[in-house]
């Protein structure tokens, strides 16, 4: 039931409370490029989450059996190559390389997938798909995850990783597509020249960045009301 | 042009690669090697230097590390503060859990017999900037010092009377009672070991 | 013999103000949003780019002879990805609180468009000089950029600039500017006000008469 707890509140943490867009000011690029229409914003959204996804489950698995402190593969490499017992292997300088590597092979799959299985979304993704390799978010739910593994006595297991990438995604995903209905409004709204564009993209971001600060608190309420629901 | 040349061009390709990957490898183990050590340190300083405020007396080059099971199953590094005569004069504790804004992080200083909280530092908090950040100030910390560590303590808006409570920040009040929490949750759940420790440990 | 492209005093020039990295070509906007709550941060990070855009432009032009164009944005991402992480560890060796109060976003600085699209777009092409030019010249303007936003949002937000007291004690301090929104209102502000500005009259005019003298210096 812990578990179950811990894993709801990462998850409505990644999502709402500390929205990867409008908290962390991750994914900015395609936030504010690819939000102009619902239909491609949403698809966006939903190739981020898949990306993301893969991402984090092949960046936990790296970090844990091979790129963390005290990590179980390098200690025993260290043994048998018959190093020092007293000194460590410790492999976490090459964590930021090996991530965006992964990501950018992850990419390159979900391409292929896409163009195998959805040749329609292939073609109207266009450019963008492999631009969501140096999206921001990606890489930052794997440095999360990979700040979670740095405590051996508080490990974070692959659910919860999964727990905080899938979380970011969908609200990366609803932040994105919230902002495509609100540019197709915009679209016919009478905006000062300077400001149209990114400006006042950027202007309604922060007001829907206030908007979004009232989820402050809701992981107490969570908490309690998920403590008091096991304790029945 | 046929398929065994292409292929042969990829690998010709990726010789670069390799060889650059090799290098910055290289280059990257040789960083680790400069700073590494820095770093480990600093991150010790963090909680290291901390220990004089929190037990006060205490000598951070002596401070022992214990990693300790406590009563909720799961493993905390605990410190043990020690003198520069080498007298054990109490313990350190992290602590930490769900503050209004996200996780806070403290420190827990203790009196060797386990009786009196002896000081409070927070390493880790995200409240609100003016209000609920005023948790690592001095006014609100101070008040642990020569608190009951046997007793949970309480929070109260107006003066504090008895002895187990604590005046809450103006304006603040979540992430106040939030610390005491955190602060509670972790004495009810390490002092049976940390006791068993002192008593029948070395 | 002429070389192909800009010169090197073109580009750094370029990089300043008229393809600003932020305010006209809108890269780069993750650590803009997030690193300008106040300028020592903000220049911390402004200082941590310079030194990676600057080391990758350096090195890709060095060896863009034997780049294939298949596999040049893997070396590019290679590279950035080894300077940042020798970034982040001497940050975290000598600044440990800047470096943590940095957090993720040093590492961030991977993916961060601009240096992408410099390695691209000039390192590659050109000679190691240029690169050097175009790389300093970006690193001035996203320098610039952060700084008028930090600027901004810390004199309203917390009443100080780099820590020092600069507004009367009277001031409440706008909490909300050193928040997210703050950071987002703030940016699309000033957007507005540098793409009015370089529309305007007056600032075109200017340019056209450095661009005048240049050329005649040449």
């Amino acid at each position: 039931m812990e578990t179950l707890t811990g894993l709801v509140l990462i998850f409505i943490s990644a999502a709402l409370i500390n929205n990867f867009v409008l908290h962390y000011f991750v994914g900015i690029c395609p936030f504010l490029g690819v939000s102009r229409r619902v239909d491609t914003a949403f698809g966006m959204g939903c190739a981020v989450t898949f990306v993301i996804s893969i991402a984090a489950l092949l960046n936990w698995t790296l970090t844990y059996f091979v790129l963390r402190p005290e990590a179980p593969v390098p200690a025993w490499a260290w043994r048998v190559a018959g190093g020092d017992p007293a000194r460590e292997l410790d492999l976490s300088v090459l964590s930021y390389i090996v991530y965006i590597f992964v990501i950018a092979a992850s990419v390159q799959f979900v391409e292929m997938y896409v163009r195998r299985f959805f040749p329609a979304l292939y073609r109207s993704f266009g450019v963008y798909l492999p631009l969501i390799t140096t999206n921001c978010a990606i890489l930052f739910a794997s440095l999360e995850i990979m700040k979670q593994l740095q405590d051996p006595t508080r490990l974070w297991g692959l659910h919860q990783a999964l727990g905080l990438a899938v979380g970011g995604g969908l609200g990366f995903t609803l932040a994105i597509a919230l902002m495509a209905g609100i540019r197709e409004e915009l679209d016919l709204c009478d905006v000062p020249v300077p400001l149209k564009g990114a400006g006042i993209a950027l202007i309604v971001a922060g007001i829907m960045a206030m908007a979004f600060m009232g989820f402050t608190g809701v992981e107490r309420g969570v908490e309690t009301a998920l403590a008091a629901l096991a304790a029945r | 042009m046929g398929e065994a040349p292409r292929r042969a061009g990829y690998l010709a390709q990726a010789w670069l690669v390799v060889v650059l990957a090799l290098l910055y490898g290289g280059g990257l183990a040789a960083v680790e090697t400069l700073v590494g050590g820095r770093i480990a340190e600093n991150r010790r300083q963090e909680t290291y230097a901390a220990i004089p405020y929190l037990v006060p007396g205490a000598d951070p080059g002596h401070t022992g590390e214990l990693l300790l099971v406590g009563d909720d199953g799961r493993e905390t590094k605990v410190y043990q503060a020690v003198g520069p005569a080498g007298e054990h004069l109490g313990w350190v504790v992290p602590a930490s859990g769900q503050g209004f804004g996200g996780a806070i992080e403290v420190l827990v200083g203790l009196d060797a017999e386990l009786g009196t909280i002896t000081g409070l530092y927070v390493l880790e908090q995200r409240e609100t900037p003016g209000l609920g950040d005023h948790i690592r100030g001095d006014a609100f910390r101070s008040q642990f010092r020569g608190r009951p560590a046997e007793v949970p303590l309480s929070v109260v808006k107006l003066e504090a009377e008895a002895e187990h409570e604590i005046r809450a920040i103006t304006g603040a009040t979540i992430s106040s009672e939030s610390v005491a929490n955190i602060v509670n949750q972790a004495l009810a759940n390490l002092r049976g070991p940390l006791a068993r420790q002192a008593g029948g440990g070395g | 013999m002429r070389h192909e492209g800009p010169t090197a005093l073109e580009r750094f020039v370029n990089g300043v103000l008229p393809e600003n990295p932020v305010y006209r070509q809108l890269l780069g906007m993750c650590p803009t949003l997030a690193v300008t709550g106040a300028m020592k941060p903000a220049m911390t990070m402004a200082a941590a780019t310079a030194f990676v855009l600057i080391s990758a432009n350096l090195l890709v032009s060095a060896i863009r002879g034997l780049l294939k164009p298949h596999l040049r944005i893997l070396v590019f991402t290679l590279t950035i990805a080894t300077f940042v992480t020798v970034a982040d560890r001497f940050l975290a060796a000598y600044m440990y609180e800047m470096s943590k109060q940095l957090g993720p976003y040093v590492p961030l600085i991977i993916v961060n468009c601009v240096i992408i699209s410099r390695c691209e777009i000039c390192a590659s092409k050109q000679g190691v000089g240029v690169a050097l030019a175009d790389a300093l010249g970006m690193s001035l303007g996203f320098a610039l950029a952060l700084a008028s936003i930090a600027t901004v949002r810390e004199i309203l937000g917390s009443a100080s600039w780099f820590g020092l007291p600069v507004l009367p004690a009277s001031w409440p301090g706008w909490g909300i500017m050193v928040l997210p929104p703050g950071a987002f209102v703030t940016l699309g502000l000033l957007l507005g006000t540098a793409e009015w500005a370089s529309k305007r009259r007056a600032t075109t005019g200017i340019w056209a008469t450095v661009r005048g003298l240049w050329s005649w210096r040449r």
